[in-house]
């Protein structure tokens, strides 16, 4: 007979968590842990693109900061793509000829672009939102369906006296 | 100082918040928030008890990093200086 810290790992749950951060719980029935988890992983999300503008996901040009960000799932893309469409092609904003060495190629960058702190810390919530799903997905994955609040649904050591 | 006129031209979203280059500071709070808010969906027993622990990890997020940077002021501007130079 399985004893109650046993855990499963159900895939799905995983796979529903990353294509919308909290949809994993929510499917299994942890609604209003999904809910939770989905507004903490957003604020991050929604506050980076506000403080450093969509330019702070950038596929090519923050190649290592994007493989944390997309953990936050088809968003992380959608901004990553956004950015290409209105920043990097002009249509949001005028282009910027960079200065550049002699005989090297031109470069023009978006007036909309984000620059140091802005830029820093924009990056940053979205790299936190992105792993922090990482984590909110696996716990969708190994938690028992509609376990909220239900004692056996618990993972070993939850709510363990330290 | 973020002008009211920057503010009314800004496009949310596209361009980067006009303020957060000044009070790029103030940020760590509601990135505790965040960080805290996910982080105890998943790891409290009881959901009755988000809010508050939510509350406590920011908290404790905030006041380590105050500490932070109160120790590495010490070191760079109080202790680095009292070194001899040779």
């Amino acid at each position: 007979m399985p004893n109650d810290t046993e855990t499963t790992f159900r895939p799905l749950g995983a796979i529903l968590g990353w294509v919308f951060p909290g949809l994993g719980h929510i499917a299994a029935g942890n609604v209003r842990r999904g809910v939770y988890a989905m507004t903490g992983v957003l604020v991050l999300f929604l506050g980076g693109i506000v403080v450093g503008g969509v330019d702070c996901v950038d596929r090519t040009e923050d190649r290592l900061w994007f493989i944390g960000q997309a953990g936050c799932g088809p968003i992380a893309f959608a901004a990553d793509y956004a950015n290409t469409a209105f920043l990097k092609s002009g249509d949001a904003a005028p282009m910027i000829k960079m200065p550049t060495p002699p005989g090297a190629p031109e470069i023009a960058v978006s007036s909309f672009k984000g620059l140091a702190h802005a830029n820093e810390f924009g990056t940053l919530f979205v790299f936190l939102a992105g792993l922090l799903n990482i984590c909110v997905l696996l716990d969708a994955a190994v938690r028992a369906p509609a376990s909220d609040g239900v004692q056996s649904g618990r993972r070993s050591g939850e709510g363990a006296p330290r | 100082m973020t002008s009211l006129g920057t503010m009314l031209a800004w496009t949310p979203f596209l361009q980067p918040a006009p303020g957060a280059q000044h009070w790029w500071w103030m940020l760590v709070i509601p990135m505790a928030l965040g960080v805290a808010m996910a982080y105890k969906a998943i790891r409290v027993a009881s959901l009755a008890d988000w809010p508050k622990a939510v509350a406590k990890m920011t908290l404790q997020i905030v006041a380590a990093m105050l500490g932070i940077a109160v120790g590495l002021y010490l070191l760079v501007v109080v202790l680095l200086p009292m070194l001899p130079a040779e």
